[in-house]
């Protein structure tokens, strides 16, 4: 029964093997995960957040666990651009699911830059453009950009780099991180699709603080991180069938959904809601081969519910 | 799998295996010590343990100890779901009739710790390691010392044995310290600890090393910090700088003063360095541990969990 289950869907243009990513910045750039599962089951590959320079990232403490959750506050530290290119493309180049490269910045030009100088790579087959990093403060001429979050919380911004990036990104496929922080998501997401997203991914952490009350200081260096794990689940879950239903269905924009996902089922709510694929994020720090787990889980929960193809799931809320 | 592309290889079996505990003792206040048994492939892995590696143990599923015997300074903390697993260093490693034998020194200090103490016999939990770098033992290296604060003495107990077992040639002194007489995680009285060298931390005695202890308050044996004591005796003692190592591990200031120590005096120093991990293989970032860049004035975070946690002291850059 299982093996006649079709669980491949079409995403942006991309045909994937199933429905399960792994999120960036859980993931690394593919080999750390290597000793505990096999990539090229999965759907999909994320890469941590490439940036035009190394970036050395915040002070420590870096994370906090809360209940049923966890802060980070890891300020994307990351490779940079040249030495992502020299070590980890060749890397990334040998896995056979379709890689997507996170690219954050401060400004437009150093997502352009970090997009232009990969769009020819013939192994990566789109971007995520992390405009919702809530970790990386800086004022440049006197306007706030926090590590690309006030690209994801004005709908202006949102749409002037999406559509800068869309124009360097070619033929790659464009997926655009959303903020949950915002007033209404839906605003984002429209603006980013009317820009020329691709895709959406949805959501990235929520901004959160935890207070040491034998210090009375924030527990993170950085005073306040992301909130990710179980504990935002049914938030995801509802602002992805709101976009789901105020903007992707009718444009026929498909949506990454991602937010505490765990377990086999709570891809599946993701996918009902109107996700077309998911990705694993928090929950590989703890099960390292949970995606794999979970991709087994989502085909026995179709030949359980008389599902020959997993496409019947999408947005099906009833 | 596509035939076109190469895989990307694994390195190690890291698991996560299966560990059933074999024994679990309280050693008094709040120190435990909790016995892990691994049979096949987890055997395989933690055979090969270093003292100074690590594992993530995950205790979410772990119950909790019943109302009543909960401190009542971690009561609060003790109802908080928690998510991640929780890295612990191994005090000793052992292998017979292919199971391998880890056991874990630890405090029981919140919801994680306080969930573990509650293991019993035939439990069964899941490990991830051996993680990280442990401590290396350069080969022209003739004296040993041990400078333990605290809960830093698992590791360094584990480091005794090795020290004993397969480097005879290594003269080996430990130095022992706490706040007081109670956070001392060993096993005997402590209450007629002399401030002489001796014999007077079974733990350290079987492997045939000496001991002195320091307690901040003088509860037992030298008064002071541990480092203070450490630096006495290294006034008292005519011991060849090149010829020495120091191994540490302890809170992060004492590491700091160990550093200091080590850096007058010229005696190469391993410290291991412990940071809050999500994933401890490297992936979340969480663990940044400032490190000198050489011939720069600039600093790069290394990852704990990764390039550590055992790092040579000269390299790190100390914030306190």
């Amino acid at each position: 029964m299982e093996e006649q289950i079709d669980i491949s869907v079409d995403f942006a243009g991309l045909k994937l093997a199933n429905p399960v990513f792994v999120a960036s910045g859980t993931c690394g750039y593919a080999d750390e995960l290597a000793d505990f599962m096999d990539i090229n089951s999965l759907g999909g590959f994320i890469t941590k957040s490439i940036t035009v320079k190394p970036r050395k990232g915040n002070p420590t403490p870096r994370i906090v666990e809360t209940d049923s959750g966890m802060l980070n506050a890891i300020g994307l530290a990351n490779i940079g651009l040249d030495s992502f290119v020299q070590e980890k493309l060749p890397i990334i180049s040998k896995l056979a699911v379709p890689v997507f490269v996170n690219v954050a910045g401060e400004t437009i030009d150093d997502y352009v830059a970090v997009v232009q100088r990969l769009a020819g790579e013939g192994r990566i087959a789109g971007f995520e453009l992390n405009i919702s990093c809530p970790n990386v403060a800086k004022s440049r001429e006197g306007r706030l950009t926090a590590g690309g979050l006030s690209f994801g919380t004005e709908p202006a911004q949102a749409a002037e780099i999406t559509s800068a990036v869309k124009k360097a990104a070619g033929e790659k496929v464009l997926m655009v991180k959303l903020s949950p922080c915002v007033t209404d998501i839906s605003v984002i997401a429209r603006a980013a699709v009317e820009a020329g997203a691709d895709a959406l991914s949805m959501v990235n952490t929520f901004t959160a603080m935890v207070v040491d009350t034998e210090k009375r200081k924030p527990a993170l260096a950085n005073r306040t991180g992301g909130l990710s794990g179980p504990a935002i689940k049914p938030i995801a879950v509802y602002l992805v069938n709101k976009v789901y239903n105020e903007v992707a269905k009718e444009r026929g924009i498909p949506i990454l959904g991602l937010g505490g996902i765990r377990t086999a089922s709570d891809a599946i709510e993701f996918i009902i809601a109107g996700a077309s694929a998911v990705a694993v994020g928090t929950a590989s720090f703890i099960e390292p081969g949970c995606a794999v787990k979970i991709v087994e889980g989502i085909k026995k929960y179709c030949a359980g519910h008389n599902i020959t193809n997993i496409k019947e799931l999408i947005g099906c809320l009833g | 799998m596509s035939t076109e592309q190469e895989a990307i290889k694994a390195k190690a079996d890291k698991g996560p295996f299966e560990a059933v505990v074999y024994g679990h003792k309280h050693i008094r206040e709040r120190f435990y010590r909790l016995g892990l048994e691994f049979a096949g492939a987890g055997a395989k892995a933690f055979a090969k343990a270093k003292a100074g590696q690590f594992a993530q143990i995950e205790l979410s599923t772990a119950a909790l100890p019943a109302a009543e015997k909960i401190p009542e300074d971690l009561a609060d903390a003790a109802g908080r779901k928690i998510l991640l697993r929780r890295p612990f260093s191994f005090c000793d490693v052992s292998t017979e009739k292919e199971k391998t034998r880890v056991d874990i020194l630890y405090r029981a200090v919140g919801p994680a710790t306080l969930r573990m103490t509650t293991l019993a016999k035939g439990d069964s939990v899941s490990v991830i390691g051996p993680l990280g770098n442990g401590f290396s033992i350069p080969a022209d290296k003739k004296t040993a010392l041990l400078v333990v604060g605290g809960m830093g003495a698992g590791p360094l107990l584990h480091l005794a044995k090795v020290l004993t077992a397969d480097y005879p040639d290594i003269e080996v002194t430990a130095f022992a310290g706490a706040k007081t007489k109670a956070e001392l995680p060993f096993e005997k009285p402590l209450d007629e600890i002399s401030q002489q060298v001796g014999f007077s931390l079974a733990e350290f005695a079987r492997h045939s090393i000496e001991s002195l202890v320091a307690t901040d308050d003088g509860s037992t044996g030298y008064e002071g910090f541990v480092t203070d004591c450490f630096s006495k005796w290294l006034g008292q003692n005519s011991i060849s700088a090149k010829d020495t190592i120091i191994y540490s591990c302890g809170p992060e200031e004492m590491l700091a003063r160990m550093a200091k120590i080590a850096e007058e005096r010229g005696i190469d120093c391993q410290v291991s360095m412990e940071r809050m991990m999500a994933c401890g293989i490297g992936v979340c970032q969480s663990c940044a541990v400032e490190c000198k860049i050489e011939g720069s004035s600039e600093t790069i975070y290394k990852l704990c969990c990764e390039d550590g946690p055992v790092f040579n002291c000269g390299e790190l850059v100390f914030s306190s």
